[in-house]
């Protein structure tokens, strides 16, 4: 397919085949009446395009005063650009083409931004591809030269220059129109404007869906700051959060235990939040409340496919992004993240379990229902099918753990989880052996030599240890946690990163009816 | 499209403090400087004291539990107390 080179300087400027907000036609002559025109050829997909959008777009007025009218000229729906321009804080006009972008054609576009000066006769003076500052400053330079004015050039920020990206002109126009089909203005399209997101789709908190997941508790009712920028958990928060996350209000009160369990000082959501680390709060649920709204414990437990334990998990999230601020790339400063950041929750297999489940073994009753909160990093899955003693298995589960946190990093103070699969917690219960005795057994197989730790990254402990001496992967055997999970067939286990240097407890909380 | 939503966020969150404007001269000057508890923060804070007692700052040492949490009050009243410029210290 070949496509025509941009149109050059001293043609004719092709006239426009666009849309804008007001009624009537567009035409190059309108738009250079008051000395020239710029036209920016951008589109919504485009990176560059943004950008451009974003450098310029705060010009366009001191522009328009002097003479310059700029227009950014979208290959998208009306509405998008329209929706587009605003949130980049451009201040020109907003002009849109449809498939098959006869006005890309006509000036020959291979790629977008490209900028297009024109003068009051209709000439093209110059042309500008991608974002480039000195070709785009010239460019501004020669409008000032054509209006007799100085006029702001562009910022000269980083990156100055910037390849752009295919203009749907020069696709495929089967390709072209498949791209162009309208993302649509609905309210889900509102809570991206808003930034009530994190990332995926989510359900718009209404009064009315508000209402129903508060059940007739105080919305004004407040759980206290939410970490980082403390914003207030208001009960009407949280709920609006448990909206957004896609909870039915069955969930609400587990929603709340989370909320409230994470919110204790003692729990350190404040580190966790802003953290260069993948912290992840996960919520680890017991008791009779995971029958009753339907939380998954058995097969795939740790992914996706079960509604409870997917959106109880995301609540919380978004809580700590919306009302928390801890927005990624903003206060939460996470260098790579992970997808438990999304929303972790957990329901322990207590049934399948040889062990006191996680609640009774903090002190609750095994008929409470409870919400405990882990940071935690993203599951490792451990595959073990060929050990027959429970010695060897707690040997390989133990040793998979040894490069949590980092590779030399020994002892982790930190809580650890392990979700041990119900073959694996069977072959345990065959043997009689408890979980003190399995921690026990971990904490005493898992150790070596500090002399071959000193590598990198590791702790003051190792330095200061006889380079002979043993160093256990945990300060303590309390450091391990135990919960059984998954499916019943298959020897996958796994162990989950801790989250280390929080100084942070572990925090349960009973779930009881909101408002109580 | 729904008119209203019940908003997640709370509008009342405070911007942060803008910083004070740096001083013309350090000399004479009292600096607190806070170690983090970062590993190694404390050399750094050693290479730093060493330049600013060169430039003829007061300087003081002033350390916090842990870096992953908001330093105690008392450690900030501390701070306050004993000098008028704060280097907070970093490593790792």
């Amino acid at each position: 397919m070949s496509h025509p080179s941009p149109v050059g300087a001293g043609r004719p400027a092709p006239e426009l085949a666009v849309r804008g907000t007001d009624p009537g036609a567009v035409t190059i002559g309108e738009l250079a009446a008051g000395g020239c025109a710029l036209l920016l050829f951008v589109s919504e997909e485009c990176p560059t395009s943004a950008m451009a959008l974003r450098r310029l777009g705060s010009l366009c007025q001191d522009w328009e005063a002097a003479g310059l009218a700029s227009a950014a000229v979208f290959e998208d729906p009306l509405e998008v650009a329209v929706r587009v321009a605003r949130r980049r804080g451009w201040t020109g006009r907003v002009l849109s083409q449809e498939p098959p972008y006869p006005t890309s054609r006509a000036y020959g576009l291979v790629s977008v931004p490209t900028a297009v000066l024109v003068d009051r006769a209709g000439t093209i003076v110059g042309t500008v591809t991608g974002w480039d500052h000195p070709s785009l400053q010239a460019l501004v330079q020669k409008a000032g030269a054509l209006l007799g004015a100085r006029l702001t050039d562009p910022p000269a920020a980083q990156p100055r220059q910037k390849p752009g990206c295919a203009s749907k002109a020069a696709l495929d126009p089967e390709l072209a129109a498949a791209m162009s089909a309208p993302a649509g203005t609905d309210d889900i399209e509102e809570m991206f404007e808003r930034g009530w997101t994190d990332g995926l789709p989510v359900v718009p908190p209404t009064p009315d869906r508000v209402e129903a997941m508060l059940a007739g508790a105080d919305g004004s009712t407040s759980l206290g700051p939410v970490p980082p920028a403390l914003g207030e958990a208001t009960l009407a928060r949280v709920a609006a959060c448990a909206v957004l996350a896609g909870c039915r209000p069955a969930y609400f009160p587990v929603v709340v235990a989370a909320a409230r369990a994470a919110l204790d000082p003692a729990f350190n959501l404040r580190g966790q939040a802003v953290t260069t680390q993948p912290a992840g709060q996960l919520v680890v649920v017991n008791g009779p409340v995971r029958e009753a709204i339907g939380l998954h414990s058995g097969i795939g437990a740790l992914g996706p496919g079960f509604r409870a334990n997917l959106t109880i998990g995301r609540a919380l999230r978004l809580l700590v992004t919306l009302t928390g601020q801890g927005v990624p790339g903003k206060l939460d400063r996470a260098t790579l993240g992970q997808m438990g950041k999304v929303g972790f929750c957990l329901a322990e297999d207590e049934e399948a379990s040889p062990w006191p489940p996680l609640h009774a073994e903090r002190g609750f009753r095994p008929d409470q229902s409870v919400v405990t909160v882990i940071g935690s990093d993203a599951p490792l899955s451990v595959s073990e099918h060929r050990s027959r003693t429970p010695e060897d298995l707690a040997h390989v589960l133990g040793w998979a753990a040894a490069s949590a946190w980092s590779t030399n990093w020994w002892p982790l103070e930190e809580p650890q989880v392990f979700v041990i699969c119900p073959e694996h917690a069977e072959m345990f219960r065959a043997a009689g052996w408890s979980k003190q005795r399995l921690r026990r057994f971990m904490f005493e197989a898992v150790r070596k030599p500090a002399a071959e730790l000193r590598r990198g990254e590791t702790t003051p402990f190792v330095h200061a240890a006889d380079p002979a001496a043993l160093v256990p992967k945990w300060a303590s055997p309390e450091a391990i946690v135990l919960v059984v999970a998954g499916g019943e067939a298959g020897r996958f286990s796994a162990v989950l990163g801790p989250c280390s240097g929080m100084g942070y407890e572990i925090v349960s909380r009973e779930v009881v009816p909101v408002g109580r | 499209m729904a008119a209203d939503y019940v908003s997640p966020i709370d509008e009342r969150v405070a911007e942060p403090e803008p910083l004070a404007p740096a001083p013309a001269s350090l000399r004479g000057s009292r600096a607190v400087l806070l170690d983090i508890r970062k590993n190694r923060g404390a050399e750094f804070l050693d290479r730093v004291e060493t330049l600013l007692r060169a430039e003829g700052v007061a300087t003081a040492r002033v350390t916090k539990e842990i870096f992953s949490k908001p330093a105690a009050l008392t450690v900030i009243h501390d701070i306050a107390a004993r000098g008028g410029l704060v280097v907070e210290a970093l490593a790792d």
